[in-house]
Parts: C-alpha cells; structure tokens; sequence
C-alpha cells in the first residue's frame, strides 16, 4: 500500500499559505500583479480570498496533526486573525470582510492551536509583553498590529461572547449573522465556540439542543434545519453539538450508524449521501460522527486508508477528493484528519466533536492544578 | 485580440467593469450567465454579427448594441463580453483584473455609503424612499458585477440587504432575478440561496398569500436541479466536480423544503402532485425523494391535525389511498430503473411508514392479531419483490449487481425495523441468513449489513 507522503503534503500546505498571504498582500496594493498571477488558477485563489480564515484553519491543523505547526511564523498569524474580527465581536473571512459565524469558529480555533485564546480575553500585561517583545525585534508593523490587538482585545472580552450568544434565536436555533440565515451547522459553532471559551453558560443549551433534534430525519440523520436533508456534513455537526453538550442520548445510534455505515462505497471511501460519489472530506464528516456514536467498526477501515491515500499527490503534496483529481487545501486536511482518527501511524490523534488535536482540547478543557 | 495570461492596465480594467455594467443596466432580463474562453467568444460574437444583418433586429438589442458602440471598449467590444436573448457571456481571459477592479469599486462604494448612513445604518424606522440615491445605486451596482466573479462574497449580498432594509417598497422580484442570475452559473452558491431566503422572509411579512412565489420557486429548483452547465469554466473549485454540480444539489433541494412551511394543504398536495413527473425522470435524485416525503409527512401531519372527527378521517383515508399509490409507483420504478439507491431508500420509508401509520387501520382492525396478519401480508409481498429482484442472472454489470445488493439490504432493514418491533416471526430465519451471505460476498465493505448490525442492533 502507498504511504502517508507527510512531508510533502507540509512543503505543499506552506506553499499554499505563502502564496495566499502574497496574494493578499497584493490585493492591497496597486502595483501591476507579477505575470503568474494573471492565470485562471490565480483568480480562483483570489476569489475564494473571503473564506480565508477556513483555509487558515484546514492549514494549520493539518501541520500540527503532522506535528510540524512551528514551522509557520504564529505571531503573523496571530496578528492577521485579529485584524478580522468586527466590532461586534465576530471574526470575518478576511480583513475588511462582514463578519459571519462560521469564520469566528475557524479563528477560535487557530487561536487555539497557538495556546492563544486569551487573545480573546486579554490581560493588559499580556499585550504589554508582546509589545515589548516586538520592541526588541524592531519589528514596527508588528508593534502597530499589537496595539491595535490591544485595544481589539479588551473589546472582544466583552464582545464575542454575546455575539455569538445574540444569534440564538426564539426556538433555540442559530443564526450565522445578523442576516437571520439559520442552519444546524451555526449551532455547532456557535456551542464548540463556547465550550472551547468556558462559556457555554451564556446560551440556552437545553434550547439549542432541542432545535438539533427537531432536525432529525426518520432515517436517523440530521438535516441543516427542520424537514431538510440528512447530509454528512450536517450530521457532523449536530452529533457533534449533541456530544459537546452530553446530549447523545437523543441520538438513535443504530439507525444513525446503519445510515453512515452506508456510505462507505465499493473503492472504500465515503460519499456523504446516497447516490453521490465518494469523497475524502467525507472521511472526516461520516468517521468523526461514527466514533462519536461508538459504531466506528461498522466500515472497512483499512479500504477506507487506501482510499485516502489513493487521493494523494505523491510529486507535489496535497491530497484531493477521489484518487487522479487535483489536491486542495480542504481536502488535504480532511484526508489528513481521517487518517488521524483511523489512528495512522505519524499523525496525532485529532478530537472528533472539536476538530482539533486532542492535545489542543485537553489542555483548554482538563482542569489545571 | 485577448489572449490568456496578457496583462491588462488597471484603466483597461475598469474600462471592462464599466462595459459589464452597462450591459447588466440595459438588459435587466439577463438570466443567465456564462465564461466563455475567449476563442469561443470570438466565435458566438461573428455568428451574432451574421444575424444581426440578416434578420429583424428587437427593440432592445438595437438599443443595446447603439449603447455599447458608445462605451468605449479598450480592446473592441466584442472581445470580453457576448450578451443575445438575456444570455451573458464573460470572456476568462481577464477574470482577476475585471474581479480586482470591482472589489475595489464596491468595498469603496460600501465605505462611503456606511460612513453617510452612519447611525441610521439599519434603522427601519426611517421613512423608506422609493428610489435609490446615488449612493446606494453605486453599492448596488457594484455588488451585483462583483457577485457574478465570485457568487459567495457574503459582505457584497449583506450590503444588498442593508440598501433594501432602508426601502419600505422596494421590488422584491428584482432581487430574486439577481440571485436567479448567480444561481445561473453557481447554483451551489450558498449565499445566493440564503439572500433568496432572506428576500422570500420579507416578502412573507408584507403579503399573506405566496402561492405565486412558492410555484415559481420550485420550478426554479428543478431547473438548476437538471442544469447542464453551459459555462467552460470553473470558478468555485473547493470540492466539486463539474459532472456533480448540476447533480443532487443539496442547497437547491433544500431550499425547496424551506418553502414547505409557507405552504397550505392544498399547496402540499400540488407540490406532490408535480414532482412526481420530474422525480420519474431523476431516479437516481435522491435529493427529490426526500422532498416528496417530508410533502407526505406533511399531508399525514395536515390530516391528522383536523379537529373534525369526520373531516379528518376522510382525510387519513385520502392519505393511505396516497401512500399506497406512492408504493405501487416506487414499486414499478424499481423494476424498471435496475439499481438506484434512491428508490429502495425511498421505499424503506414508505414501506415503514405504511405499517406504522396504516397497518392497523387495515380492514376490520379488530385485535393484535389482525394487525400483525396484515403485516405479514404485507411483509410476503415485499418477500415477493426481492425474490424477483434477487431471480436475476449473475451478471458483471454494476447496475445488476447494486439492484441485488438494494433489495437484499432493504429486506434486512424491513426484518430489522418492522418484525423486529412488532414482535412478528417471520419463520424466515434461513432467508435471513441468506440474504447476510450474499451481501458478504457482494459487498464485503459493507459486511456489517450482513452480519453484526443485525446481532448488535436488534432492539
């Protein structure tokens, strides 16, 4: 069988962020663009500039699952991910950009790969070190940033909590923004967010979960809102609430394992309904709600390894959907996540409800002496 | 002419913006839009040339073409953009400069526009005026062009809302077109789906009927439900295929099952009524079957909500005939499209469903046993179809051997759910086994259907 190519998929994820940060520095900037940037492949990174902050985190954590997050420059990050968030308290995809749920839970988690959520909750004394540190690097642009953190930092104290706790609505739903689109997948951010900040007192959990059980299906999975289809990626996202809150007694883990367990197709790899193809993000989606539900030995595994290892490039790095496809960043990650959950040899072990490595959890949830 | 990769000035640029948005001012009819390589362009432009002599030129085209002849177009005018019969076509040769220049105009537009509007930015207590001011036209403007290059810019379709908030009688079916428009080439569009949610909401709280509008939406689902895309190129390449996008698209299907919380009894059946023809054409849009049941759940729900003890049992009458007809229908699709996963799901709930919601109104229900003999009759029958479908050759194509594998698990599933819970013996303990062993041997991935799942999840 192919192996894991770890080290490539790592030069490939860094060069992707080095190219997105160039890209970005570069829309701000009036200078003609460099030739290579005026190709297709260009504008459709250009394009996909709002969503960042999700490539951001599908970037960074797949380098701490291969145990190699050092290599990247964290105070850059650090300091770019606070320049996104809003004066409301959420975080948009990129700087200048609206706000919207599903970028605060991609930034809460970045932060939390650097051990930085206080970022979130700063002490004045903290910010000041900082400070002082880039003072000594005479590192002005870092020091500016710094101070404007500072000042972002006590905000956000006080702010992103009730932001996202303002987007629960009547019925215990969540809206993504303050647009009032609702979908479960805003439910899971808005109680990983919370559970990862200590403070899943600010919303009405026994509300929230009884919205995500409204959007059980009959087949035993969950769909975006009451009456919609049961989706993997949905399905994810409800269980993993559930599990968040020590709500799984409501799911049918049965019916719901039979309805997964479905989805592994003849080459092994998953799809995430009936009828649609197999797809590697899919091992992330239908695996992570499998563990969570203890039915995980319901699918072939060791099929499911060499579907994911069929997808990668083994010249350039990255992994794709279905094996010969071009790689990405998203389906990097999630084929790096699955095999981590199919414990992989080389790669560390990833949490299945908080999509991060159990390490990051267990230092932000085990109690500290 | 364009050619790929050649720079383009900042000024070209905006030269080019200013063409898109002339021609999405003067045609507001555009309802779709592609991108076309700039070879092919040339092309669909010489055959436009051709036709504009030799036929009637429309009032509006001659319009349009005299209107653009005067916009000054860098590099001729027909080398970006091809507009006939509401139809766009955007050359991909300067996608980032034409997407640069835009984003720029609008984040520009938006700044200024929320520095003027300042407290009142968002305050629907003002007095809305009809017309835009040229502030919000700018915003307007721009957001569209920008939506067409890249459809899930959230801050531009946020801006939209924020213009229209201020304007009490705002034309709703304009925004509708504009996100019809970027559902035309990415009908996963997430934001484009969730504006039209956004614009249906508002118009809900100001009429009482949305008969009209419900109809018109479903009809737009289907329609980007089977849309072959015209368009060469991809802009979106997250995690989608080309084949796949106009395929199962979860975010149009779901929309559809929104809209049946708007929808009266009479709606739902209508609805039933006409996806019933396009599901029969989409057996493998498993997507469209979920919608018809969570319809029939609706009507059995409607019925059953009837506080009129006459009424509501002539209802659940209609309602059983219905489900019934569901069955028979599901029955001779599955004979005649061989292997589609959609149908035998479709007909676990529906052959579920039947024994829960009907099984003992059969006949005279006069006691336990009657029910459950009903049921047996039932469940023979069933035996009756997978023994049909299992009487096939042994045969090399996929579509044989995934029609053997659908019944043998649908019957594992029927043996699981329904004699399992209604304490019925079967005395089919040897089919059950058989039916394990064929699955082992045909889908060894899915060996769990053969074997444990039945042990572990017997209730």
């Amino acid at each position: 069988m192919v192996e894991l190519a770890a080290e490539k998929h790592v030069r490939y994820i860094i060069t992707v962020e080095k190219v997105s940060y160039s890209i970005r520095k570069l829309t701000c900037c009036p200078d003609p663009l460099p030739q290579y940037l005026q190709k297709k492949d260009a504008f459709e990174s250009v394009v996909m500039e709002h969503l960042r902050m999700n490539g951001a985190y599908w970037g960074l954590t797949t380098l701490d699952l291969l145990g190699k997050l050092h290599v990247v420059d964290q105070d850059e990050v650090i300091s770019w991910v606070m320049e996104c968030q809003h004066e409301s308290g959420g975080f948009a995809g990129n700087i200048g950009h609206d706000p919207h749920i599903l970028y605060t839970l991609s930034a809460v988690q970045v932060l939390a790969l650097f051990d930085k959520l206080n970022m979130l909750d700063i002490e004045k004394s903290v910010l000041e070190g900082q400070i002082s540190a880039f003072l000594v690097h005479d590192d002005l642009i870092l020091i500016h940033r710094a101070e404007k953190n500072y000042a972002l930092g006590l905000r956000s104290t006080l702010t992103l909590y009730s932001d996202i706790a303002s987007l629960q609505n009547e019925d215990g739903s969540f809206s993504g923004d303050m647009w009032g689109e609702v979908d479960t997948r805003f439910s899971y951010i808005a109680i990983c967010c919370l559970s990862l900040l200590h403070q899943l007192d600010k919303i009405d959990v026994e509300k929230a979960v009884n919205y995500i059980v409204r959007c059980k299906n009959l087949d035993g999975g969950f769909g975006a809102t009451p009456g919609g289809e049961s989706h993997a990626g949905q399905i994810f996202c409800c269980v993993g609430a559930l599990a968040i809150t020590g709500s799984l007694h409501h799911v049918d883990k049965d019916l719901l394992g039979w309805w997964l367990c479905e989805r592994q197709v003849k080459s092994g790899g998953l799809n995430g309904r009936p009828e649609k193809l197999p797809d590697v993000c899919y091992s992330w989606w239908v695996l992570s709600s499998l563990i969570m539900i203890d039915r995980v030995h319901w699918i072939d595994r060791e099929k499911l390894i060499k579907f994911i290892l069929d997808c990668q490039d083994l010249e350039q790095g990255g992994i794709s959907d279905r094996p010969d496809d071009a790689v990405d960043v998203f389906h990097t990650y999630f084929g790096v996540a699955g095999l981590s959950l199919l414990e992989y040899p080389g790669v560390k072990a990833i949490d299945p409800a908080y999509a991060l490595p159990v390490d990051v959890v267990n230092r932000i949830l085990l109690p500290h002496d | 002419m364009a050619k790929e990769g050649l720079l383009c000035s900042e000024e070209e640029a905006y030269d080019l913006l200013d063409q898109l948005e002339h021609i999405l001012d003067h045609d507001p009819l555009i309802d779709e839009v592609g991108f076309i390589h700039p070879s092919h362009l040339l092309v669909l432009n010489k055959e436009a040339d051709a036709t504009l002599v030799s036929s009637d030129i429309q009032e509006l085209d001659a319009r349009m073409s005299s209107e653009l002849s005067k916009c000054a177009a860098p590099k001729g005018k027909k080398a970006f953009f091809w507009n006939k019969d509401h139809k766009l076509g955007v050359s991909t040769a300067y996608l980032l400069p034409l997407y640069k220049a835009v984003k720029h105009k609008f984040m520009e537009a938006l700044a200024i526009y929320k520095m003027h509007s300042g407290s009142s930015f968002m305050n629907e207590n003002l007095p809305g005026n009809v017309a835009f001011s040229k502030l919000e036209n700018e915003v307007m403007r721009h957001s569209r062009a920008l939506l067409l290059l890249s459809s899930d810019f959230g801050t531009a379709w946020n801006a939209r809302k924020a213009v229209i908030s201020n304007k009490e009688d705002f034309s709703h079916s304009v925004e509708l077109l504009v996100s019809a428009l970027v559902l035309s080439f990415a009908p996963k569009s997430e934001n484009a789906w969730s504006h039209r949610r956004w614009v249906i909401k508002r118009i809900a709280s100001r009429c009482d009927t949305l008969e009209e509008i419900l109809d018109k939406e479903s009809k737009l689902v289907e329609k980007i439900a089977e849309r072959f895309l015209w368009r060469q190129e991809r802009i979106l390449t997250t995690c989608v295929p080309p084949l796949q996008k106009s395929k199962m698209n979860y975010r149009a299907w779901n929309h559809r099952c929104w809209l049946i919380s708007y929808m009266s009894s009479r709606q739902v059946l209508l609805e039933l009524d006409t996806s019933r023809y396009w599901a029969a054409l989409h057996v493998a849009d498993s997507s469209c079957f979920h919608y018809r049941r969570k319809l029939m759940l609706q009507m059995l729900a409607d019925a059953s909500e009837q506080q009129d003890a006459v009424a509501c049992s002539s209802q659940l009458r209609s309602v059983r005939k219905f489900w019934k007809d569901e069955l028979d229908w599901n029955e001779m699709l599955i004979r005649r499209y061989i292997g589609r996963e959609a149908l035998w799901l479709h007909r676990r709930f529906l052959s579920v469903g039947w024994v829960k919601h009907f099984g003992a109104n059969e006949q005279n229900p006069n006691g336990e046993g009657e029910v459950n003999n009903h049921v047996k009759v039932f469940m023979d029958y069933e035996l009756s179809l997978l023994q049909d479908c299992l009487n096939v050759p042994e045969s090399e194509f996929e579509d044989v051997q995934s029609q053997v594998i659908h019944a043998a698990s649908y019957m594992l599933r029927l043996n699981w759910e329904i004699c399992s819970s209604s304490g019925i013996n079967l005395n089919q303990k040897r089919r059950i086994s058989d039916l394990r062993e064929l699955l082992n041997r045909l889908c060894p991935e899915k060996s769990i259907l053969g074997g444990d799942i039945i042990y572990y999840a017997s209730p």
